[in-house]
């Protein structure tokens, strides 16, 4: 696919050269802002542009055209940032930017760099997505063939379908990196969504049920077989949750099903991984590295390097190749995901986890794709061994609280299991409990590990990206459990 | 005079006429909504600057009218070459979505070309000095308050500004502007004991940095919470009465007030279908919607499609008076609109029930449950089934008992804001939402048994 060889040029041709900025002007603004002695200082330059196209009851109702660019400019000096960013990119606004970072610093002329950096570190290339920008395909019918498809479908598969919205949005970012130790690297980043809601009626009850695909892609990155899936998903959840009972209260064991309750390991261990937690001694998990926090057979992987996944970068932004980071290993906790600044105070290395919403954020260290690693039970067995509890298969999102490690989920699928057999589908049940508790608890992992359909998203002080969790089936012995039942 | 600010109100203007200028020579009506902000922000901890941030956002958003159908389209840039873009991409738009008479812009009487304008805007100091000032004090404060307790340790300082400008031109000659500012603060304390570790935080927010809570204020605030959610534990599964605290109450007036919407109402995900005429909520609760409180943190003289809002009662002894509407969901409904375009304005929840200041609540609540932190959880918009995972205080005769953790309160929305007993005194503002804490009877709570 060549995303990483063909990227460079798309990047420049799409920022520097659309700016009349070259190199030189470049590296002349990376050493005014390094001028100050930073030991850390970058520019990053991002142009995102997005197209959507959404049907509401079998009609197309809405589209949407939306472009932006800008560069972001960052000085750290001993772990104190300055930051400021411009939507213009021309040298003028791009000099003005790094000036008022450097009036933030308010650090003198310590550092100089007179006739600027030189830019000759070039990051590799890759082969996890190629360099295609999605929105550049204009024909409108393309898109809403796809959506009315959905839409016939989703209806002819039961009379209890009363209406079903079908989106798609297709994302271009490229993204260019320059930093004062010589770095230029650049990421042209496609992606593409399609998403669902369907809604069921029967007797008076109406019931909802959602699904979604999400590539590194063009549109032409899903075949049918994938869509047509998504359309039973959801169609099959609306169909189940008309029929719900309401959930059980107290504490029980749980199965959760694979793929998106993966989430559980996003948030309950993920979170408490990143760098910058540690550094502040925020985490629940601070000062616990080389020791037992799970279950052995519990392993735990951030993985940035998986073929189109939305959480996989060729680059991350800072312009480091992301890691294959084993987080937990048979239980034993192993590893930190690190962004470059908080690496550097904490005397550890990049695992290219440097994320940011946009040019105009802060990177953090940030989730790539995060996942728990194949077990061996059967499936059926781990249903099987439940006396009395819950089977989950889909989440709405989850939060965790890093200092006490609490998370919650709350259901959008499930069931009562009772005697090893699925009972019945239960209504919203909201899973809680404290992280490392509840890592201790795993008792089975199966052996069918699947990522998330790619709808994951997360949010972290303020900024939201794309990531995909993942997990095989598997059983947790005691959670807690709130639900209306009782 | 603006202290952040790199464009001006009358380039704004000019940016959104030219859009709908551009649009109209390709035969189409249309309105453009352009919009500036310009954000300082200093984040201090172990008493020294950790973060200096300036930065912002500005858009211009154009939707177009044509032969029925309706295109948007928006851009970051506003020099001619994206606004000639934007034009494009929305009439392309347009010549694909099927034909809607809803979508049609609002007629041209009923857009506010004149009329009241709140003050959104108040001169303040707001420069990268003032602001290091005042994010170090309020961290040197914490940290002194932090000292005299072993169990604390103080966390990040902030203080941050906004600045905006907002501009919206229609082509019906319609052509308005705002200005806008914010000013925030908050502080993070951490507690730990033998237990573990907990953390809070408070914050306060104003259009004016006079208005904002002293730094002292805040940071003993966020030290009291975070040592009041020490020692934590779970409840035995149970009903009993609950008293949400002012700032998780809002939470619930705004699912409320979420379901008052046009969109909820037109797709009929809203636990309160057909609501106007109806007693929804305990017959001694009245909320009132005001678009032009001065000052307002969700004041505005009109929406983003030019129209005003209006003072009046959304609920009045518990029946439903008003929704929030926009033109669309309006004629979707059989209505007008209400100006609620960009949804409500600043609402307050008051009750002529017994009250009480934040002690006498905890006196009518005797033994229950006080709820001070939702920590994640679902409402169901059709059904009003409504689950939460919270933290709080356990009470026994109106006495803090101890702090609670990992437990579930489930509910459904009818039966809880018909259950509202009592709304304290203790009156807070969350954004656009003022309400003292919220009694609710009876509730089902989810613990360990």
């Amino acid at each position: 696919m060549n995303g990483g060889a063909l990227a460079i040029d798309r990047a420049r041709a799409r920022l520097l050269d659309a700016a009349g900025l070259d190199d030189a002007a470049i590296a002349r603004a990376l050493g005014e802002l390094a001028g100050g002695g930073a030991d850390l200082a970058d520019l990053y330059f991002e142009a995102t542009s997005m197209r959507s196209w959404g049907l509401e009851g079998g009609r197309v109702t809405q589209g949407g055209f939306v472009m932006r660019q800008g560069v972001g400019a960052r000085a750290a000096h001993r772990g104190q940032v300055s930051f400021a960013h411009s939507a213009d990119i021309r040298e003028s606004a791009l000099l003005d930017t790094v000036r008022a970072v450097r009036t933030l610093e308010r650090r003198g002329e310590t550092g100089r760099h007179s006739g600027g950096i030189a830019l000759d570190r070039r990051a590799g290339g890759h082969d996890l997505y190629p360099a295609v920008d999605p929105v550049a395909v204009e024909d409108a019918t393309a898109w809403i063939a796809i959506l009315k498809r959905i839409d016939e479908q989703a209806r002819s598969h039961d009379p209890r379908v009363v209406r079903v919205d079908a989106n798609v949005r297709a994302t271009d970012t490229t993204v260019l990196v320059a930093d004062a130790d010589g770095l230029l690297a650049g990421d042209v980043r496609p992606m593409t969504i399609l998403s669902m809601v369907v809604i069921a009626e029967h007797n008076g009850q109406r019931a909802r049920g959602q699904a979604g695909l999400g590539r590194r892609a063009g549109l032409d990155g899903f075949d049918t077989a994938e869509i047509d899936a998504m359309v039973a998903t959801a169609t099959r959840m609306a169909l189940n949750n008309l029929d719900a009972i309401p959930a059980p209260v107290g504490e029980m064991p749980i199965v959760l099903g694979p793929g998106y309750p993966g989430v559980l390991f996003h948030e309950a261990v993920g979170h408490g991984l990143e760098g910058d937690h540690h550094r502040k001694h925020l985490s629940a998990f601070d000062g616990k590295v080389g020791e037992r926090i799970a279950a052995p057979g519990v392993t735990v992987i951030d993985d940035g390097g998986i073929p189109g996944r939305l959480g996989s970068l060729g680059i991350d932004d800072e312009g480091i190749a992301p890691d294959r980071t084993v987080l937990v290993e048979d239980g034993i906790l192993t590893g930190l995901m690190q962004d470059r600044l908080n690496a550097g105070l904490m005397n550890a290395r990049s695992t290219g986890n440097g994320r940011r919403q946009s040019y105009a954020h802060l990177p953090m260290p940030r989730m790539t794709n995060t996942f728990l690693a194949n077990g061996t039970a059967d499936p059926a067995d781990i249903i099987a061994s439940i006396d009395r509890g819950i089977y989950a298969t889909e989440f709405d999102g989850g939060q965790v609280d890093i200092v006490t490690g609490r998370f919650n989920f709350t259901t959008i699928e499930a069931w009562l299991v009772e005697k090893g057999r699925l009972v019945a589908p239960i209504c919203g049940a909201t899973l809680i409990g404290v992280g490392h508790e509840a890592l201790r608890h795993i008792s089975m992992v199966g052996d069918d590990l699947e990522l998330d359909s790619g709808m994951a998203t997360c949010g972290k002080q303020g900024q939201s990206l794309h990531v995909s969790v993942g997990q095989p089936t598997l059983r947790i012995d005691r959670m807690m459990v709130g639900g209306q039942a009782g | 005079m603006t202290r952040l600010l790199s464009q001006t109100e009358t380039e704004l203007r000019e940016a959104a006429q030219l859009a709908v200028e551009l649009a109209g020579r390709r035969g189409a009506r249309a309105r453009a909504s352009v919009h500036h902000e310009a954000i300082a922000k200093i984040a201090a901890r172990g008493g020294e600057v950790e973060t200096a941030e300036r930065s912002g956002s500005q858009g211009l958003g154009l939707t177009v009218f044509h032969e029925g159908r309706r295109g948007s389209a928006s851009t970051a840039g506003f020099d001619r070459a994206a606004v000639e873009r934007v034009v494009a991409e929305a009439m392309l738009i347009a010549g694909h979505v099927q034909p809607d008479s809803d979508a049609d812009m609002p007629a041209a009487d009923a857009l506010a070309f004149s009329g009241p304008a709140p003050v959104l805007y108040a001169d303040s100091p707001r420069g990268p000095e003032s602001l290091l000032d005042a994010a170090t004090t309020m961290n040197r404060i914490a940290i002194n308050i932090a000292e005299s307790d072993d169990r604390l340790r103080a966390g990040e300082s902030v203080a941050a500004a906004t600045e905006g400008l907002w501009a919206l031109a229609t082509s019906d000659g319609f052509c308005r502007s705002a200005m806008r500012s914010n000013d925030m603060r908050w502080t993070v304390m951490l507690a730990h004991d033998e237990g573990g570790g907990t953390s809070d935080f408070c914050q306060s927010q104003e259009r004016r940095v006079d208005g904002l809570s002293s730094a002292e204020q805040l940071a003993k605030t966020a030290a009291d919470r975070a040592r009041s959610a020490l020692g934590a534990r779970s409840l035995d599964s149970r009903r009993c009465p609950v008293l949400f605290e002012p700032r998780v109450a809002a939470t619930l007036v705004g699912e409320l007030a979420g379901a008052l919407t046009g969109t909820a109402q037109h797709r009929r995900m809203s636990f309160l279908p057909d609501p106007v005429g109806r007693g929804v909520a305990a017959p001694h609760l009245d909320l009132h919607e005001d678009p032009f409180e001065p000052l307002g943190l969700a004041s505005g003289g009109f929406d983003s499609e030019g129209i005003a809002g209006s003072s009046r009662a959304i609920l009045r002894s518990g029946v439903v008076e008003g929704l929030f509407l926009s033109s669309f969901t309006a004629r979707k409904l059989g209505m007008a609109s209400t100006g609620n375009a960009d949804g409500y304005y600043n609402l307050r929840l008051s009750s002529t029930a017994e009250s009480g200041d934040w002690h006498e609540m905890l006196q009518m609540l005797g033994t229950g449950l006080v709820v001070t932190q939702f920590q994640g959880g679902k409402t169901d918009p059709a059904s009003g089934n409504w689950t939460q995972a919270v933290r709080g205080l356990w009470v026994e005769d109106g006495h803090v008992v101890h702090a609670v953790a990992d437990v579930t309160l489930a509910g459904t929305m009818a039966a809880m804001l018909n259950g509202i007993r009592a709304v304290g005194r203790d009156v807070e503002r969350m954004g656009a939402i003022r309400t003292g804490s919220i009694l609710i009877d009876d509730m089902r709570v989810g613990g360990r048994a």
